[in-house]
């Protein structure tokens, strides 16, 4: 189902910026313990540098006090949290039982064909596509988010024109 | 019996209405007075009044929600919690999505009140993260709520404190489990906990915390301003009230749909929802989330919403989300989609849960993939009935059930399937 790129071992860390780290430090006394701050500084740092990198778990260790250990079993717990570099646009596409029933498996591969013909001409493609568990709005199936937006009834008709809109946008 | 057909907007109240999330549309519409009457009473009173209304939980699980309250300690100094469980993940489900969109203020009132019951002095709201309009409009309520004195130290002068955040998951089904929404909070892996002791006793921090779901809590209101009574009018003898149910699948109408419990199914579907579409049939229904044992089309008839005319056809009510299924599902596709939802979502703690569900997805993506064997629905069904009630949670269970059902109504098109390695 992923159609994830994989990160080289090279591929830089981005940098935390300083409204990401006054984020964070917010976060540890915001909730009854520090270890709560975890999933919200997970959150704020994929949100804004787009995953989260090896160097931002000891950041959270060192500078914040958050043990790296605790950091890492919720990184890798939650399927929220992405621990490689995606593409421009994240696309999750519902493939539970009813998006399935009208045909959502039909879009997926259309949007991984979009994908390809990025590929046969050299280009790094646009999108990161994976299927998700039911995004919980079945009277609307088939369902996806791309980035933070939510699409409904994305159907064989609609889906290219959406998949263009988002390709000549910036991340 | 109460009435079964008559419809009341409880939990819908505001929908439709311009403006219908805000704190000023709220409060034209009678918002926060309940609160005011709940400041009148006792805790005790109001625990007593919403188990005389006979509310249950609408998670899934269907317990009674003045007797959860109950068990927690009265004479424990604190702190104690009070968590909204808006972790909406069952599949087919999309009702408390649909109280956020349209009346987040009246879960604020709810868990106002509801913590003011149980002596909790602290509250969160916590939420899957990728309902991030719902997220924004959820924290926009809270600071109205702040700033109009409804959430704070000394709320409305009642000397009352009651201090309300929001927490947002990240993206596990398991978290929708009350003691694995506690360990998501503490911000571990969202591992359910082994009770006793209940989440009453022991939750949050290993204090005394009630975890109730959106539309428990967004139903509160409606029953303090107007009395066990008259929500107990609604709906059947042991299901009172109205319920939100989520129809899905090819109806001409999907969508949720405020109703008595006890109302007829078919009435639903035919009538509410306008039909199937053109050129589609119903071969099945799925009528309480993807964890309900599947129901035939000819179950259907008669059948009416509430927990114990669903429990007798030996399927349940669960959270109210009707899939329906039509004659263009191929029941090896629903079940391989179900099975495999049930293995990516299993936290791994337990091991007929982790290796059952993983047994169950290979076997199924063996029979897609038309490599099928002729004793794999026995197994199937032998695998599921090792999977019952051996567990931490209900997961496992909630994988068994669906595949036990599946497995014996719909049988005949998998074996078939199964000897075509192909669809017929």
């Amino acid at each position: 189902m992923h159609d994830h790129p994989h990160s080289t071992t090279n591929e830089p860390a981005p940098a935390f910026t300083p409204a990401l780290r006054d984020k964070i430090k917010g976060f540890l006394t915001r909730y009854e313990t520090k270890r709560s701050a975890i999933i919200p500084a997970l959150h704020a740092i994929q949100d804004e540098l787009g995953w989260i990198a090896d160097d931002h778990v000891e950041i959270l260790d060192k500078e914040f006090g958050l043990h790296r250990v605790q950091v890492r079993e919720a990184l890798t717990f939650y399927s929220a949290f992405r621990q490689k570099k995606p593409r421009k646009h994240t696309i999750q596409f519902c493939n539970n039982i009813i998006c399935c029933m009208v045909g959502a498996n039909e879009v997926i591969d259309r949007i991984k064909g979009h994908n390809k013909k990025y590929e046969s001409q050299g280009v790094e493609p646009p999108f990161s596509v994976e299927g998700v568990p039911c995004l919980c709005v079945c009277d609307g199936a088939p369902a996806m988010l791309v980035n933070k937006d939510r699409h409904l009834k994305v159907t064989m008709e609609n889906v290219d024109s959406i998949l263009e809109k988002y390709a000549s946008l910036p991340r | 019996m109460g009435d079964t057909l008559t419809k009341v907007k409880i939990t819908t109240a505001c929908e439709g209405k311009p403006d219908a999330r805000s704190l000023k549309t709220y409060v034209a519409n009678g918002g926060y007075t309940a609160l005011k009457k709940a400041f009148s009473m006792q805790p005790g009173q109001i625990i007593d009044e919403v188990k005389a209304s006979g509310l249950r939980g609408r998670g899934g699980a269907g317990f009674p929600t003045g007797m959860k309250w109950g068990f927690v300690p009265k004479d424990d100094k604190g702190p104690k919690y009070l968590i909204c469980n808006n972790d909406e993940s069952e599949p087919g489900t999309f009702k408390d999505r649909y109280i956020a969109e349209c009346n987040p203020h009246m879960i604020i009132e709810g868990m106002i009140i509801a913590g003011f019951a149980i002596g909790a002095n602290k509250g969160y709201i916590y939420t899957r993260y990728d309902f991030f309009d719902e997220i924004k409009w959820l924290e926009t309520a809270i600071r109205e709520a702040y700033e109009a004195g409804f959430l704070g130290d000394n709320i409305q002068g009642s000397g009352f404190k009651f201090h309300l955040d929001h927490y947002a998951g990240a993206g596990a089904y398991i978290c929708g489990e009350e003691t694995g929404l506690l360990s998501s909070l503490e911000g571990k892996k969202g591992q359910p906990k082994v009770k006793p002791p209940f989440p009453a006793i022991s939750g949050y921090l290993r204090r005394p915390t009630i975890v109730n779901n959106t539309e428990t809590l967004a139903s509160v209101p409606w029953i303090i301003n107007n009395g066990a009574a008259a929500y107990k009018k609604m709906g059947t003898e042991k299901s009172p009230g109205t319920k939100l149910f989520c129809l899905s699948g090819r109806v001409k109408r999907p969508g949720v749909y405020e109703l008595p419990l006890g109302y007829p199914i078919e009435k639903l579907i035919n009538e509410d929802a306008g039909g199937m579409l053109p050129g589609y049939s119903i071969k099945a229904c799925i009528p309480g989330g993807s964890s309900a044992p599947i129901l035939t089309a000819d179950e259907l008839k008669g059948l009416t919403l509430d927990y114990e005319a669903i429990a007798a056809k030996g399927s349940m009510l669960g959270s109210g989300a009707i899939m329906i299924i039509d004659n263009t599902m191929s029941m090896v596709e629903l079940l391989k989609v179900t099975v495999d939802f049930y293995h990516h979502e299993s936290c791994g703690q337990c091991t007929p849960c982790r290796e059952g569900t993983g047994w169950l997805a290979n076997i199924m993506t063996g029979i897609a993939a038309g490599q099928g064997k002729k004793d794999d629905l026995q197994r199937m069904f032998e695998i599921s009935r090792n999977m019952e009630g051996k567990t931490i949670c209900a997961l496992s269970d909630a994988a068994a059930m669906p595949t036990k059902s599946i497995v014996t109504k719909f049988g005949a098109e998998i074996a078939e399937f199964i000897e075509r390695g192909k669809r017929a």
